[in-house]
């Protein structure tokens, strides 16, 4: 038995760099891209849910 | 590539490639593990049936692009632009924190504070080599950025004040001590400050051991009750209280823990980069440290469905609407789009290089006059780091802190192993702690 709990949505936007740079997020010593979200697309979604 | 991991009596694997996550039972993950992997796995007990059953799954999930999906292996160049700044506003400190990285705030030269014609000419520099980027940042940074006040504040109206002009917007951060907040800081911080890093280590005893005065007494009770009113009041706004844990209380999830019962909802806990013999985190703390992490991720998890969750920065993980495939690969900006300004003008690729003369580049009025050294930090991404090849965390980690590897493996492509299993132990639980959301979300809406 396999079940999928997560997969990448389609990303409307590549590189647009509008995300923090990793390093100001929180930790200045053990930086992981991965714990970010794409800020542009939340920032996109508060918008549309408002 | 595949990652089968077990999470207590959880089975998951994730697909390098797709980025995407999948619970199973403990004969498929058995059976991955022997078949896909090549890992010495017992799966004669698994029946005939069963394999045929795992075999389907297996090609379903491949003909939808989520197994054994073909990762990106190529990258564009990197830009010139400059995207953010740390502004070391003040190279002095009202603490004597004996881990700090950066000579308990002197960085191994003089106590001084940056002038506030540098900092203009620091906001000057990042408004010119942008480019096209709408969205700039600083970072204060010190040292303690509250020391010099005055210049902060003003460097902040400047930077709006030109950023307005030039069709920049900024985003500004400040990473403090706590000791100078009050109510005019904190209402300013509110105000202008897109995020505010604020340091305490946990329980009282363990942060009054190394975090001291001036006059060596602990700072605790200087500053918890101006974190809890800056927390109070910030509103929405972001913020983290961020701790570091060393040798001395390997048992870091009490810290964490203690810290959400204060009331601060957004939580970093980060291992100390010391070469105190006593602080020191090494391969021989690790399986204490992988430990802790399970015992904090439990804790995490008990808290969040007791209704009183937080948000701990290490755990967090989005696999659905995460970054983009292009800052995966492109890992740290450091010495290329981001670099660290010292009261001086002088730029370095980050505040973890500042000072080393080795890694001087420039300064905010004659810019880079060092090329090779950006050329160097520009052309580094997941695909020069070959310790990156075959570990699944590569496109979740990007190769890891460039100063972080050049500091324990004398190159910024060289990933340092104790930092990668810490990584790697992270991820896996902030995966188990994506599926049980999920779970609980599900049954609370059956």
């Amino acid at each position: 038995m396999i079940k999928t709990i997560a997969k990448p949505q389609e990303k409307k936007v590549m590189g647009c760099g509008e995300c923090r740079s990793t390093c100001q997020s929180a930790c200045k010593t053990s930086c992981t891209v991965g714990n970010q979200s794409c800020e542009r697309v939340t920032r996109e979604e508060k918008i549309e849910r408002k | 590539m595949i990652h089968v991991f077990n999470y207590r009596d959880k089975n998951y694997i994730y697909d390098v490639g797709s980025a995407s996550l999948h619970e199973c039972d403990t004969p498929t993950a058995d059976f991955l593990k022997a078949k896909e992997l090549g890992q010495d796995v017992d799966i004669t007990y698994i029946t005939d049936e069963q394999i045929a059953e795992i075999l389907s799954d297996v090609e379903g999930l491949k003909s939808a692009g989520l197994l054994g999906k073909d990762e990106v292996k190529a990258y564009p160049m990197k830009s010139d632009e400059v995207k953010a700044l740390c502004i070391h506003i003040c190279h002095d400190c009202n603490f004597r924190c004996r881990y700090c990285f950066a000579d308990e705030g002197a960085y191994h030269s003089k106590r001084e504070s940056m002038n506030l014609e540098t900092a203009k000419a620091a906001v000057d520099f990042l408004i010119q080599n942008s480019g096209k980027r709408k969205v700039l940042e600083m970072d204060f940074f010190g040292g303690e950025p509250l020391m010099n006040l005055d210049v902060l504040k003003a460097t902040v109206a400047y930077a709006k004040e030109q950023g307005g002009k030039a069709g920049k917007k900024f985003l500004f951060t400040t990473t403090t001590n706590a000791l100078l907040l009050n109510d005019e800081t904190i209402a300013f911080f509110n105000a202008e400050m897109e995020n505010v890093v604020l340091s305490l280590d946990g329980r009282p005893e363990v942060h009054d051991a190394i975090r001291k005065t001036v006059n060596g007494k602990g700072t605790y009770a200087l500053i918890i009750d101006k974190i809890k009113k800056f927390v109070q009041l910030r509103g929405e706004k972001s913020y983290y209280v961020r701790g570091t844990f060393t040798a001395k209380n390997l048992d870091f999830a009490e810290d964490v823990v203690f810290l959400a019962r204060e009331g601060f909802d957004s939580i970093s806990m980060e291992p100390v980069v010391t070469d105190l013999e006593d602080l020191k985190l090494t391969e021989e703390h690790l399986p204490a440290i992988e430990a802790e992490y399970e015992r904090l991720c439990e804790k995490y998890l008990a808290m969040h469905e007791a209704g009183e969750g937080f948000n701990f920065f290490h755990f967090n993980i989005d696999l659905e609407g995460g970054p983009c495939l292009s800052k995966r690969v492109s890992a740290c900006g450091a010495g290329n789009e981001y670099f660290s300004v010292l009261p001086n003008g002088d730029l370095y690729p980050c505040h973890q290089f500042a000072a080393d003369k080795e890694f001087y580049m420039g300064n905010v009025w004659e810019g880079i006059t060092k090329p090779q050294i950006r050329e160097k930090f520009k052309n580094s991404c997941l695909f020069t780091r070959e310790k990156c090849g075959d570990c699944f965390a590569k496109f979740i980690c990007s190769g890891g802190c460039n100063a972080n590897n050049y500091h324990f493996c004398g190159d910024i492509d060289t990933p340092y192993e104790m930092t990668c299993a810490m990584m790697k132990k992270r991820i896996e639980c902030a995966m188990h702690i994506l599926a049980e959301k999920k779970r609980l979300k599900s049954s609370e809406n059956l």
